[in-house]
């Protein structure tokens, strides 16, 4: 049942995401294929939404795709169930992990195992993370490109995808009164530009 | 979210000592998930147990859930909008910008020993360059993996800068380079 998928895969993900938010974004990515819940680019227009609502952007996304296929069974109702099962999925391993960690806390803390796990663990995910990023790179900017299938198609190049990813690059590092601009803004800024941009050009499948 | 959370917590309400929140946040670093959710849930277990713990991740996550759902309505009606269209094609560029820098940030956290580089180019080209899907491989095994052999390589250094110090006179200690600081 699609509600048990959920929690289930969701749990899953939130047992394995190392490293910050963004870890998990291979992870739901793969999950969100597999199961044909949402495309790539609704997941990529999903993480943007994500980044500028409140809340960890993690948990978020996590509620955002739960109701995206909640609402996919039904209605509202449907959706809101959806994203119970996703949320509290992916809440649920670091709440009994650090219940139970709590009382151990000084072991906890100079164990050699665990740090022997994030030390391992952390590579994996820069580079699923790393994976993530050309996946996407190939997607807006080379649509009928993919590595995975290995069809070397430069169709349908871009250019204002590339360029927008080389204005935003620098954009991103800008420090206003010495604080990294927030996501939110950027994102604003981009689909404003997105508008104008791709108003003219006209947007690709 | 976690300097809000000292604010509130340690400052205005003085509910933890500030050394508390710092254990809280060592923990909320090292165990998988969000930061801003483990630290919500480890303070909430502090101040009430089982019962603070779920209250106080109910309460980091209750305010977007709401918005999100409200949201997705939202998103679901503009999907075929031109505009709609337009605008999230160019966010999808900062999208990628954003994925870009959470990938330097945490190849920057990350050792940059040979085995940790190793496992991260494999891991990349494994997900990049094969289909893992068709072969129903989830990339949770990759994760586990290195997990395991981080492990393992890292008890191995440990007795081993053990075993050397051992054999150090104590004395002579300064003349003889000590694994520890190589490294």
């Amino acid at each position: 049942m699609i509600y048990l998928q959920l929690f289930w895969e969701y749990f899953k993900i939130g047992l394995f995401t190392i490293g910050g938010g963004y870890a998990m974004l291979p992870l739901v990515s793969q999950v969100v294929i597999k199961y044909s819940w949402l495309t790539e680019r609704q997941l990529a227009d999903f993480v943007a939404v994500a980044e500028s609502t409140p809340g960890p952007f993690a948990i978020n996304l996590a509620t955002f795709v739960g109701t995206t296929v909640g609402n996919g069974q039904g209605g509202f109702w449907c959706g809101l169930l959806g994203a119970t099962c996703a949320t509290v999925g992916v809440v649920l391993p670091s709440v009994i992990i650090i219940i139970v960690i709590t009382k151990l806390l000084d072991k906890f803390r100079k164990s050699k195992i665990v740090d022997g796990l994030l030390y391992g663990m952390k590579p994996v995910v820069v580079g699923l993370l790393g994976s993530a990023v050309l996946s996407l790179l190939c997607r807006e900017i080379l649509p009928n490109l993919s590595t995975k299938t290995y069809t070397y198609n430069f169709d349908g190049f871009s250019v204002v995808s590339l360029l927008l990813v080389a204005l935003f690059v620098p954009l991103s590092k800008v420090k206003f009164k010495g604080r990294k601009v927030h996501p939110i803004l950027l994102i604003l800024f981009s689909a404003v530009l997105g508008v104008v941009l791709f108003g003219v050009v006209g947007v690709g499948v | 979210m976690i300097s809000i959370l000292q604010e509130e917590l340690v400052v205005r309400k003085k509910w933890i000592s500030a050394e508390d929140f710092a254990d809280m946040v060592v923990i909320a670093e090292s165990t998988p998930g969000v930061i801003a959710v483990n630290t919500a849930t480890s303070v909430g277990y502090r101040l009430r147990g089982v019962l603070g713990a779920i209250i106080g991740t109910l309460g980091v996550i209750l305010p977007s859930f709401v918005i999100i759902s409200a949201l997705s309505y939202l998103i679901n009606t503009l999907q075929d909008n031109t505009w709609y269209k337009s605008a999230f094609a160019g966010v999808r560029a900062c999208v990628i910008v954003l994925v870009l820098n959470a990938f330097v940030n945490l190849g920057k956290q990350m050792d940059k020993d040979v085995f940790s580089v190793s496992l991260a180019v494999i891991s990349f080209a494994l997900v990049s360059f094969v289909n893992l899907d068709a072969i129903g491989f989830d990339v949770i095994y990759l994760i586990i993996f290195g997990g395991i052999v981080g492990v393992v390589i890292s008890l191995c250094k440990n007795s081993h800068t053990n075993n050397q110090s051992d054999d150090l006179p104590l004395q002579q200690s300064s003349d003889l380079p000590n694994e520890e600081e190589q490294q």
